[in-house]
C-alpha cells in the first residue's frame, strides 16, 4: 500500500506504513485527532446546549412573530404588538453564578425582555426592555457565558417522537390519516373527517380537477397503478363533485368542528382546506404502499425518527404560555376597556406588568414536575424531565447522552427494543437498561449530533416545480444525484441532508430538527480527503474541526444519506466506488460502553451489563464535588485511572474523574467463600486504603417565619454557640440527642411558648458533620444545610465489579499472610473465583488482566480500545521478556499451608469498581419496634425500622406444611393482635365486656382478632354493611 | 527429645493480645475416653499455628491422625485433631507436637543468628 | 517417584506436580524415618546472600511496631478530610524500637512507657519572595505540601532520656502526608501505641516477606547449536549459558536461583524431553523487606520468637487443661 493514499487518521498510523510495523497500539496513540477535536468542539453534550442556544435565539423571536399582535374585542384602535424578544444574562454573571443558586435551592434563571409597541388612548407607545417573565437557563449555553453544569435539578431528557408516517395505513403525530383501499376503490379516512372521502373528492378539494391529473399525480404513467386507480376514479365521478369549491364543500360538511368557544364558525371550506392542508396533505405518499411491500416504511427505522431536544420541548412549552399570556392580557385589556369612561388612558404596559409571573411558573413547574401538558398542542407526557444523577461522573454523562422512547413499555413487541441496523454509529449498541425498558431507552453514540432546524427557504429556491409526469419519470432522480456533489462543499448548510428513496423515485431534503447524523471523513477516487497536512494542522491547533468542515474534508450525514453512502471503515477498505471513511471505528459506542477495554472480545450482553453498572462506580464526580451539598454523594478516597484505558476513557476525561481501583487479581478459588461470584479481599489492601469511600449525606433545616407573627429559632443549646453542630462533630445515633441534633428550632412568637423541635441524627451509624451552610433560600427562608460525611472501608457484603459486567459481593476478608504469593512476594489484592469465566465469556477481562498486568511491569498505560488496543502478543512478550509466564499464570505458593498451588495461577492488575450498594445501607433487623398507627402493623422498610414481611409464597408455605399454629404467630400475634369482646347473641363488637346494642354485658366474650380485621369491621359499618361475628364453642 | 543449648532468652511479649483467654485450649466434646483420638479447640490462634503444629505432630511416629481446621473465618478459632495409637494420647503427642516445634524454631533461630554474626554475606546500603 | 524426586516439586507445563510433602512416618515409603531433630540439624542451615538496611535475601508472625493510633484534631482546614488525614497518618512508619513500649490496652491511659506523641502544627502562606508569575506551588506558598518530617516527636516522662541516642521519627522524612494552599492549616496531635499487622496492616513490620523454592534446570539431552541460545534466551539473564565444548556451543545451567520459573521453555517444541524444572522442596529462599523500623536480620529472630511464644501459650493452655482434666477425675 501506498503511503500518500493513507491520510486519514493520524500522523503515527502514517509512519506505521513506512515502519512497515503492524504495530496497531502506535495507531490508537495517533489515531484520532479528529475524534478528539470533534469533542472538543462539540462535547458530548453539545446537542442539548445547541437546541436550547437555537430555542433562545431562534426559535422563540418566530413564536413571538407568530403570536405578535394582541388586539381588543371592545376598542378595535387598540393594538399590542411585540416587536422583538430576547433572553438577558442571568442576574449574576460572575464566574460561579451557578453554584450560589445551586446551594441556595434557586432556579438558575434570565429575565425574558421584549419590545412593544402599543396604542395609549391615540398615540402610539414604544417601549423596549419590557420583562415578561424569567427563564429558566441551561449551563453551558451562549446565555450563561461562564460554565458549570446543567440546571440545579433538572436535565433535559430527550424524548423521541416516531414521525412513524406513511405507512399503509400512514400516521403522523397525533392525528392518523388512513387510505383505505375498500371495494378497488381509495378512500381518505382522517379522524377529523366523519366519513371516509374518495380519493378523487380529497384531490379535487386539492385543486386537481381534471381526471387526468388526478391520475397523472398519483399513478404517473405506470399501467398498473391507472388500472388500480379506475374504480377510485369511476367512484370520484360517481359522487358528482367536479369542482374544488364543491368538494371543498363536501369535506367540509363532514369535517368534526373542533373550535373553542368565543370564535366564529368558519365555512366549510374554509374548514375543509386548513384540515387538508394542514393534516392530510403530509400523507399522500401513502397511496404507492398499497400496491408494493417495499414502501411500507420500517417504523423502527432510524431514518424516521426524530429526536426533541430541551430546544424544541421549551419551545413548545414557551408557545403555549405565550399564546395564554396573550389570551390573558386580551381578557384583561377588554375587561378595563370595557369600562365606560377611564380617568387615564389606558395603558396596557401595567397590565403586562400585573401577570408576569404566568410564564416563569410555568416554565419552572413544567420542568421541575416534568409535566409537559399543553391542551393547545395535544401533548400530555410526564416525565420530560429528570433529575439528573450526580452519583458518578459516569451517571451524569450517561444521562446527557440518553434517548428515551415514548414507546409503550408494557406492549410486548420486540421490534421498538431490538438492535436497528441503521444505529451502527448513531446510537450506542451496548448501552440500553436491562428488564422493561431494554432496547427503549438507549444512548447516543460519542461521535453523533442531533440537528437543529435550517433555513428552508435557500433549499426551497432550488427544488423546481415540476408536474406529476416528470415526477414519475425514471431516472428524474439522477439529475438531484449530480447536485448531491455540490452539497459536499459546503454550498448548503453542513446538518442538511439530501438523499434519494429509490422506492418512491423522490430526492428527499431535510433540514428539520431532530435528525441524529456523524461526522465522516470525505473519499474521493479512493483516497480521503483528510491528508497528513490537515492532520499535522489540526494537531499544531492551525485548523479547527469546523474547518474540517468548512474545507469539505469531512460532513455530516444523517441516517438517510448514509444509505445512499458507501462508508469504509478503516483506511486500508478505500475503494474506487467508497464515497466516505469512519473517522473512529470505536466511536460507535457511547461515552459509557467507552470505559470497557476490549469490549470487541466480550459477549455481548457483558458489555450492556458493564454500562449500566458503570453508572453505579463510586469515583470523583466533578472538580467541585467537596463544594457540592447533594443529598447523597459517594467519594471514593483514592480513586485510579485505569491501567489499561481506552480512547473513549481519554476523550470524556475518565481518567482525571476515575471511579475504580487497580486491584491485583489472582484467579482461583479459596475458603469456598468465593462462591457465586463472591470475591475475596486481603484485609492488609483495605488497611492501606484499597476500596475506601466516603458518603456524603445532607440535612436540611428551615427556620421559618410565620404568617401570624411566629418564628422558627436556633435555641443556643448544647451543640455550639450558635446551636448548631460543628464541622468536625462526630454524630451518632440513639435516643441520647446529645451530640446528635443539629438544630433547636422552635414555632413560637409573643403569646407560644416555644416548642423544642429538634433535628435529629436518625441515620443508624455515625458520622461527622462535614460543613454546615447557613443561608437564605429564594423566599428569604432562612435555610441550614449539614453535609454529613462517613468514610467506609469495603466490609463483608459490599458489591465490586471489573468493568465487563462481572459483579460480586465480598465473600470474605482474608489476612495477608494466608493469601497466596507468588515467588516474587506479589500478594493479591482480590482473589476471583475462575467459575465466573466460562459462563460470561468475558474473554475482555482476561485481555485486560494480561494488559494491565504488563503495562504494570513495564510502567506505562495500555490500551483497550474498541477495535484497537494493544495486542495480546505484545503484552504477553512483555510479560515473558520480564521473567513472566507468557500464560499470565504464575507459580504460586499457598499462604495457608505453604506448599506449592498445583495449578499455575491467572493473576494480574484489573481495574475494580466499588459499586454504591453498600452493606452498611442495608442491613436491617427488628425485633420489636414501631408500628403504624392506622392499622397498629409494624411499619414497613429499612427507614423506619420496619419489620420483615412473611409475604404471600412464605404465608403458602406454611399453609402447605400444615404450620397453622406457626402461621397464627407470625401474622397475628407477632404483628397486630388485638382483643375485642364480642357479643355472642348481637355478634357485635362491644367495648370492654358491655354490648352497646344489647345494652348487656351477659353475652361478651373476648377474642382475638387482628387489629386490621377490626378495623375492616367498623369500616363495613361505617358504609352500612354490618359483619358480624358469630360465636361457637369448640 | 534434647531441648536445645541455646540459653533462653528474656521472654518478650510480642503477642498482642495481653489476656491470653481463660479457654485459650479445649477438648471438644466426642474425644475418646482415653483421649487416644481428641479434637482441641485452641483460641485465637489460625494457619499460622495450626500449621506448623499440624506438621510437628504428624512427625511423632506414635499418631495415626493430625489435621487442623478453621472452622468458621469469624470465629477466632481452630481445631487440632489428633488420634493416636494406644501407646500415648493425644495431649502428650500434642505437648511433644509443640516441644518439637519450638525446638526447630529456635534451633532456626539460633543457626540464623549465628549466620548473622558470621557476617559472610553481601551487605549494601 | 524416585527417591531423589521426593524433595523436589516438578514443574510442568501446565500444572505443578508434587506439591505435597510427605516427609511424614511412612509418609514415603516405609523406611522412612521419623522426625528426627538431630538430623534435622545436621541438615539444617541458613546462607545468608544479601542485606540492605531495608533488605535481606533469606513468614513473619505478628511482629510488633509502633505506629500512629489515635490522632486528635483540633483544627484541620486543609482538603484532606479529617478520616483519611488520620488514615495516611497511621500509614507512616514510625521509627521508635517496640521492645521498649508495653501492650496498650483499650482501656489504659496513655502513659510515657506505652503511647509516643507526636504533634503537627502546620499552616500554608504565600511566599512574599516568590515571583508574580510563580506557578510552581512549592515556591509561590509555604508549606504548600506537608511531610513526614513535619512531625514533631513530643517528649513524654522519661522518654527524651531513653531514646536520647534514637529519637523516635518517621523512618522516611518525604512522606508526602497531603497538600495545604494559604489559609489553610492542621493541628493535631498524634498518639503511637504498640499493635501487631493482625490488627492493622500499619503495624506490620515489612513491606513484603515471602519465600520461594530453589529452582533446578535439569538438561536431559545436550541442548547445542543456536538452540542454546534460544534455550538461554527461555531463562533470565545469568540462569543459562552457553558454552563451547569441543567446538560445540552447548547450553549449560550457570545460576538456577535466578531463574524466575517462567516456564518458557516449556512452551518450544525442540526442548521436549530435554529439559525438566523442578524446584527443591526443602530449600527456601526467603526475602524479607522491612518497613525500616526493625533490621531485617534482627526481624527474622523476633518473627521465631514470636511463633515460639504462641506455643509456650498454648503449651500452658495444654498444661492447664492435664491439671484440670485430672482434677476432674479426682
Amino acid at each position: 500500500m501506498q503511503v500518500d493514499r493513507l491520510t486519514n487518521s493520524g500522523v503515527l498510523q502514517h509512519q506505521r506504513f513506512q515502519n512497515g510495523s503492524e504495530d496497531d497500539a502506535a495507531v490508537l496513540l495517533g489515531a484520532g485527532p479528529c475524534c478528539r477535536h470533534f469533542l472538543r468542539v462539540k462535547g458530548l453534550v453539545k446537542q442539548h446546549i445547541d437546541s436550547f442556544n437555537y430555542f433562545i435565539d431562534v426559535d422563540l423571536k418566530k413564536i413571538v412573530k407568530a403570536n405578535e399582535v394582541v388586539t381588543s374585542d371592545v376598542d378595535p384602535s387598540f393594538y399590542l404588538k411585540y416587536t422583538g424578544i430576547r433572553v438577558g444574562m442571568p442576574e449574576r454573571t460572575d464566574a460561579d453564578a451557578a453554584k450560589p443558586c445551586r446551594l441556595r435551592d434557586m432556579t438558575y434563571a434570565a429575565p425574558i425582555a421584549v419590545d412593544i409597541e402599543y396604542t395609549r388612548g391615540r398615540s402610539r407607545v414604544i417601549r423596549k426592555g419590557v420583562v415578561i417573565g424569567r427563564m429558566p437557563i441551561m449551563l453551558r449555553s451562549a446565555r450563561c457565558e461562564k460554565v458549570i453544569l446543567v440546571q440545579e435539578q433538572m436535565s433535559k431528557n430527550r424524548i423521541i417522537i416516531q414521525v412513524d408516517n406513511k405507512g399503509f395505513m400512514a400516521a403522523n403525530r397525533k392525528s392518523k390519516t388512513y387510505v383505505v383501499y375498500k371495494k378497488g376503490a381509495l378512500y381518505l379516512k382522517h379522524n377529523s373527517i366523519s366519513d371516509d372521502v374518495p380519493l378523487v373528492v380529497a384531490m379535487r378539494a386539492m385543486g386537481m380537477t381534471a381526471d387526468k391529473e388526478i391520475a397523472q399525480l398519483v399513478a404517473g404513467n405506470d399501467p398498473l397503478f391507472l388500472d388500480m386507480l379506475s374504480p377510485t376514479l369511476e367512484e370520484g365521478s360517481a359522487s358528482k363533485l367536479f369542482t374544488q369549491r364543491a368538494a371543498l364543500d363536501w369535506i367540509g360538511s363532514k369535517t368534526k368542528v373542533t373550535r373553542r368557544p368565543g370564535m366564529a364558525r368558519r365555512p366549510g371550506y374554509e374548514e375543509a382546506l386548513e384540515v387538508l392542508a394542514n393534516v392530510v396533505l403530509a400523507h399522500v405518499p401513502c397511496v404507492y404502499a398499497v400496491n408494493n411491500d417495499n414502501m411500507t416504511d420500517d417504523l423502527d427505522y432510524l431514518g424516521n425518527k426524530r429526536l426533541e431536544l430541551a430546544g424544541q420541548l421549551l419551545s413548545l412549552l414557551f408557545e403555549d404560555l405565550f399564546k395564554r399570556f396573550n389570551y390573558d392580557l386580551k381578557l384583561n385589556v377588554d375587561k378595563v376597556l370595557k369600562k365606560p369612561n377611564l380617568a387615564q388612558a389606558f395603558d396596557v404596559y401595567n397590565q403586562l406588568m400585573c401577570h408576569g409571573d404566568l410564564i416563569t411558573q410555568g416554565l419552572t413547574r413544567a420542568i421541575s414536575t416534568g409535566n409537559w401538558s399543553l391542551k393547545r398542542f395535544k401533548m400530555e407526557r410526564a416525565g420530560v424531565t429528570h433529575i439528573l444523577s450526580r452519583l458518578s461522573y459516569i451517571s451524569a454523562l450517561g444521562m446527557m447522552t440518553r434517548i428515551s422512547s415514548q414507546f409503550e413499555k408494557t406492549r410486548k413487541v420486540s421490534g421498538p427494543r431490538a438492535l436497528q441496523p441503521s444505529q451502527w454509529g448513531m446510537l450506542c449498541p451496548a448501552d440500553t437498561p436491562e428488564g422493561e425498558l431494554c432496547g427503549l431507552v438507549k444512548n447516543l453514540a460519542l461521535m453523533t449530533h442531533i440537528t437543529t432546524d435550517d433555513e428552508e427557504e435557500p433549499i426551497r429556491r432550488d427544488a423546481a416545480l415540476m408536474t406529476g409526469a416528470e415526477l414519475h419519470t425514471p431516472g428524474t432522480h439522477v439529475v438531484f444525484l449530480n447536485a448531491l456533489r455540490f452539497v459536499r462543499h459546503g454550498r448548503i448548510p453542513a446538518f442538511v441532508s439530501i438523499y434519494i428513496d429509490d422506492h418512491r423515485n423522490t430526492v428527499n431534503i431535510s433540514a428539520d430538527n431532530g435528525r441524529i447524523c456523524r461526522p465522516l471523513i470525505i473519499v474521493e477516487n479512493g483516497k480521503s480527503r483528510v491528508k497528513d497536512h490537515h492532520i499535522q494542522d489540526l494537531m499544531a491547533g492551525k485548523l479547527e474541526f469546523d474547518d474540517f468542515l468548512r474545507l469539505g474534508l469531512v460532513e455530516y450525514l444523517d441516517v438517510n444519506e448514509e444509505n445512499d453512502c458507501n462508508i469504509a471503515i478503516y483506511e486500508k477498505d478505500l475503494k474506487l466506488y467508497t464515497t466516505h471513511c469512519e473517522i473512529e471505528p470505536f466511536t460507535l459506542l457511547g461515552a459509557v460502553a467507552g470505559l470497557i477495554p476490549y469490549p470487541h472480545h466480550n459477549q455481548s450482553p457483558r458489555n450492556t451489563y458493564q454500562s449500566a453498572m458503570g453508572k453505579q462506580a463510586i469515583g470523583a464526580i466533578a472538580y467541585n464535588q467537596l463544594n457540592r451539598i447533594d443529598t447523597l454523594l459517594y467519594l471514593m478516597v483514592y480513586p485510579q485511572q485505569p491501567m489499561v484505558k481506552t480512547k473513549t476513557i481519554e476523550l470524556i476525561n475518565y481518567d482525571k474523574l476515575p471511579a475504580g481501583q487497580n486491584g491485583s487479581v489472582f484467579v482461583m478459588s479459596y475458603s469456598g467463600y468465593d462462591i457465586e461470584d463472591a470475591l475475596v479481599i486481603n484485609k492488609s489492601s483495605l488497611d492501606r486504603g484499597f476500596g475506601r469511600c466516603q458518603v456524603m449525606r445532607k440535612y436540611t433545616a428551615m427556620v421559618r417565619k410565620y404568617a401570624n407573627g411566629t418564628f422558627d429559632r436556633v435555641r443556643y443549646a448544647h451543640i455550639d454557640t450558635d446551636g448548631m453542630a460543628p464541622p468536625g462533630t462526630r454524630l451518632e445515633t440513639g435516643p441520647d440527642v446529645d451530640g446528635g441534633n443539629d438544630i433547636n428550632a422552635g414555632v413560637g412568637g409573643a403569646t407560644v411558648e416555644y416548642r423544642p423541635t429538634p433535628a435529629t441524627f436518625k441515620y443508624p451509624d455515625h458520622g461527622y458533620v462535614d460543613k454546615v451552610m447557613i443561608t437564605t433560600s429564594e423566599t428569604d427562608q432562612t435555610l441550614i444545610k449539614f453535609l454529613l460525611r462517613q468514610t467506609r472501608r469495603p466490609e463483608l457484603g459490599d458489591k465490586f465489579s471489573s468493568r465487563h459486567g462481572q459483579k460480586g459481593v465480598c465473600g470474605i476478608i482474608v489476612q495477608q499472610e494466608d493469601m497466596p504469593f507468588t515467588d516474587r512476594g506479589v500478594f493479591p489484592d482480590i482473589i476471583m473465583n475462575p467459575h465466573g469465566f466460562p459462563s460470561r465469556m468475558t474473554v475482555g477481562k482476561l485481555m485486560e488482566f494480561v494488559a494491565s498486568k504488563a503495562g504494570a511491569i513495564k510502567g506505562e498505560l495500555q490500551y483497550g480500545t474498541c477495535f484497537g488496543g494493544s495486542k495480546m502478543e505484545d503484552m504477553c512478550r512483555i510479560l515473558m521478556e520480564n521473567g513472566y509466564s507468557y500464560t499470565g499464570k504464575d507459580y504460586v505458593t499457598s499462604g495457608i499451608t505453604g506448599e506449592p498451588v498445583g495449578a499455575y495461577i491467572f493473576n494480574g492488575a484489573t481495574y475494580y469498581q466499588r459499586l454504591k450498594h453498600m452493606v452498611a445501607d442495608k442491613m436491617h433487623a427488628r425485633a420489636r419496634g414501631p408500628r403504624a398507627v392506622l392499622t397498629r402493623q409494624p411499619t414497613e422498610g429499612r427507614s423506619r425500622d420496619g419489620g420483615l414481611r412473611l409475604g404471600e409464597m412464605e404465608k403458602d408455605c406454611l399453609i402447605g406444611y400444615g404450620a397453622s399454629m406457626l402461621l397464627l404467630e407470625r401474622l397475628m400475634i407477632s404483628s397486630d393482635v388485638f382483643e375485642v369482646h364480642v357479643c355472642e347473641k348481637c355478634g357485635y363488637i362491644g367495648y370492654k365486656g358491655w354490648c352497646q346494642v344489647c345494652r348487656s354485658s351477659k353475652t361478651m366474650t373476648p377474642i382475638k382478632i387482628p387489629y386490621a380485621c377490626k378495623l375492616l369491621f367498623q369500616e363495613l359499618q361505617s358504609m352500612n354493611i354490618l359483619p358480624r361475628l358469630v360465636m361457637e364453642d369448640i | 527429645m534434647d531441648v536445645d543449648a541455646t540459653p533462653q532468652e528474656e521472654p518478650k511479649n510480642y503477642i498482642a493480645l495481653l489476656e491470653v483467654p481463660e479457654d485459650k485450649l479445649e477438648i471438644l466434646p466426642g474425644a475418646s475416653q482415653d483421649l487416644t483420638s481428641a479434637t482441641f479447640c485452641v483460641k485465637e490462634e489460625d494457619h499460622t499455628l495450626g500449621n506448623a503444629l499440624r506438621w510437628a505432630i504428624m512427625q511423632n511416629s506414635q499418631v495415626d491422625f493430625c489435621g487442623y481446621s478453621i472452622p468458621h473465618p469469624s470465629e477466632a478459632k481452630m481445631n487440632v485433631r489428633i488420634q493416636t495409637t494406644d501407646k500415648t494420647d493425644a495431649v502428650q503427642t500434642m505437648d511433644k507436637g509443640i516441644d518439637d516445634l519450638k525446638s526447630v524454631s529456635q534451633f532456626i533461630k539460633a543457626r540464623f543468628q549465628q549466620r548473622v554474626a558470621e557476617n559472610n554475606y553481601a551487605r549494601t546500603n | 517417584m524416585s527417591l531423589a524426586d521426593r524433595n523436589r516439586v516438578v514443574i510442568l507445563e501446565d500444572r505443578v506436580e508434587n506439591i505435597h510433602g510427605a516427609e511424614f512416618p511412612m509418609g514415603f515409603d516405609e523406611k522412612e524415618l521419623p522426625f528426627n531433630l538431630a538430623s534435622f540439624k545436621d541438615s539444617f542451615d541458613v546462607k545468608i546472600v544479601r542485606v540492605t538496611p531495608t533488605d535481606i535475601e533469606f513468614d513473619l508472625i505478628g511482629v510488633p511496631t509502633v505506629a500512629i493510633e489515635k490522632v486528635y484534631m483540633i483544627n484541620n482546614t486543609g482538603i484532606v478530610q479529617d478520616e483519611v488525614l488520620a488514615h495516611r497518618l497511621g500509614l507512616i512508619p514510625i521509627n521508635a524500637d517496640p521492645t521498649a513500649f508495653q501492650w496498650k490496652r483499650p482501656t489504659d491511659l496513655p502513659t510515657d512507657q506505652n503511647t509516643v506523641v507526636f504533634k503537627l502544627e502546620i499552616a500554608c502562606s504565600k511566599n512574599n519572595e516568590a515571583a508574580d508569575d510563580e506557578a510552581d506551588p512549592k515556591k509561590k506558598y509555604v508549606n504548600s505540601a506537608v511531610y513526614s518530617r513535619d512531625l514533631v516527636w513530643d517528649p513524654k516522662g522519661d522518654q527524651a532520656e531513653r531514646f536520647a541516642d534514637k529519637p523516635i521519627k518517621p523512618i522516611h522524612d518525604d512522606i508526602l502526608i497531603t497538600k495545604l494552599r494559604p489559609g489553610q492549616s492542621i493541628s493535631c496531635e498524634m498518639h503511637c501505641e504498640k499493635g501487631v499487622g493482625k490488627d492493622h496492616a500499619k503495624f506490620s513490620p515489612v513491606a513484603t516477606a515471602s519465600y520461594r523454592l530453589l529452582p533446578e534446570i535439569q538438561i536431559l539431552e545436550d541442548i547445542t547449536g543456536d538452540d542454546a541460545e534460544l534455550f538461554k534466551s527461555c531463562f533470565a539473564p545469568g540462569v543459562v549459558e552457553v558454552v563451547e565444548e569441543g567446538g560445540v556451543r552447548k547450553a549449560k545451567v550457570v545460576n538456577p536461583r535466578k531463574d524466575t520459573v517462567s516456564r518458557e521453555v516449556l512452551r518450544h517444541k525442540e526442548f521436549e524431553g530435554k529439559v525438566r524444572l523442578t524446584r527443591v522442596r526443602d530449600h527456601f529462599i526467603f526475602n524479607v523487606e522491612s518497613t525500616g523500623i526493625i533490621a531485617p536480620e534482627e526481624l527474622v529472630a523476633q518473627a521465631i520468637d514470636v511463633l515460639v511464644e504462641k506455643c509456650d501459650i498454648v503449651q500452658n493452655a495444654l498444661a492447664n487443661i492435664g491439671k484440670n482434666s485430672e482434677d476432674d477425675e479426682e
